[in-house]
């Protein structure tokens, strides 16, 4: 299965190897769904991201907000999302920067939506 | 016996109910997407029903990468809301409708299945939403619910066919139940999106329109597709879609549809939603 989905352009699975390739991102996203974690998280963010584990390059993904490459590392974005309830990003705003996109256009030209102005 | 009064298609797009939570329903956004959901419910108001067996996936949000129910069926007294990161949500939690899910868990294994059975839960914004769209925000749901999780997130996911095989054994746990309540099924999830990779932001607007139809016309195509063909076609998230079909197979092969409605992108998801009635 998930050698030939790899196959579909641009499409990253969630397979074996992503889950065991995130798992520490994950799972420190995955505790922002308590407060007292999102309250230590905003409190001081690399200790919160230290008492996970996670090695520099990915901390310094998380702390960039570098979503392409939280997702390139393994980071699930049902995971990864809780990042952006305690730091509000728009999930528009995450796909464009996967899709290397501007908002403006990625708004327009994979949603859709009529331009602005 | 128990009745199956309506099989329900909807998406479950998160985005939907921090819409309703922030007073958007009317914005321009928001409107058209609200305004194709009142048939449905009006629908069931009119039906009435006993019990909503909900078909969803969890999204990070119960269920960690620890341990991954390929399936799993709730049997809990109630199902709270759970915080997905943004605290928690103003709707009641959910009543479980806990004998009839043991019955449907006991069916389950006899026919060969192998769920993970959940006494004690939370529920994400995948059966919130679906709830919210049909039942609007009453102070207490007017339904017991019946949760069917089914695993999306970490391949491998089950296959359409295995889903079609689900609701073939829930219509049979329903036929053999005992009293005579009411049920309604919600196939949740889709329509086409992707949130991960450079193809974020997919949506196949002539592939949702078409699934709309054949889901209730002719779904042996979608039964017969593969996992692979369901993320070219309506996006890595879009493979959701699975779900409907659980659904669907529960139904008569010949149903009526009698509501539809399309609306694309609601957040960055081809959206919408089907109510079908088994044909006499």
């Amino acid at each position: 299965m998930s050698e030939a989905a790899a196959t579909i352009p641009d499409t990253p699975l969630f397979d074996r190897a992503g889950s065991i390739r995130g798992y520490r991102i994950n799972k420190m996203a995955m505790a922002l769904g308590q407060p007292a974690n999102r309250a230590a998280f905003k409190a001081d963010e690399e200790a919160y991201l230290d008492s996970f584990g996670l090695s520099a390059h990915e901390k310094s993904a998380v702390m960039a907000r570098d979503w392409h490459e939280m997702v390139r590392l393994g980071g699930n974005l049902f995971f990864i999302l809780k990042i952006s309830a305690v730091d509000p990003t728009p999930i528009t705003r995450i796909g464009a920067a996967q899709a290397s996109m501007e908002h403006e256009d990625f708004l327009h030209l994979r949603l859709g939506k009529k331009r602005n102005g | 016996m128990a009745k199956i009064i309506g099989g329900l298609g909807t998406s479950h797009v998160p985005s939907i109910g921090a819409a309703l939570d922030k007073g958007l329903r009317d914005t321009p956004d928001w409107k058209p997407f609200f305004d194709g959901y009142e048939v449905g419910k009006q629908w069931m108001r009119d039906a009435k029903p006993d019990i909503a067996v909900v078909v969803f996936n969890d999204h990070g949000n119960t269920f960690f990468l620890d341990r991954v129910p390929t399936f799993a069926v709730g049997v809990a007294e109630t199902y709270n809301p759970v915080d997905e990161g943004w605290g928690p949500r103003a709707i009641p939690a959910f009543e479980g409708a806990v004998d009839f899910s043991w019955h449907f868990v006991d069916k389950l294994v006899e026919r060969h299945f192998d769920p993970m059975v959940c006494r004690e839960i939370e529920v994400d914004h995948g059966l919130q939403v679906p709830m919210e769209l049909f039942f609007g925000r009453p102070e207490a749901w007017p339904v017991k619910v019946l949760p069917i999780w089914v695993n999306t997130i970490q391949y491998p996911i089950p296959t359409p066919q295995r889903c079609w095989e689900m609701g073939k054994v829930l219509r049979e746990a329903i036929e053999s139940w005992p009293g005579d309540e009411r049920v309604v099924i919600l196939g949740t999830g889709g329509l086409s999106h992707q949130l991960q990779g450079a193809r974020a932001g997919f949506i196949n607007q002539a592939a949702d329109r078409a699934w709309l139809d054949g889901i209730a016309s002719n779904p042996e195509p979608y039964r017969a597709m593969t996992r692979e063909d369901y993320v070219e076609q309506f996006g890595s998230e879009g493979a959701e879609l699975i779900m409907w079909l659980v659904m669907r197979a529960a139904m008569n092969s010949d149903v009526n549809l009698i509501h539809k409605h399309y609306h694309a992108p609601a957040s960055m998801t081809g959206a919408g939603m089907v109510v079908l009635e088994n044909a006499a």
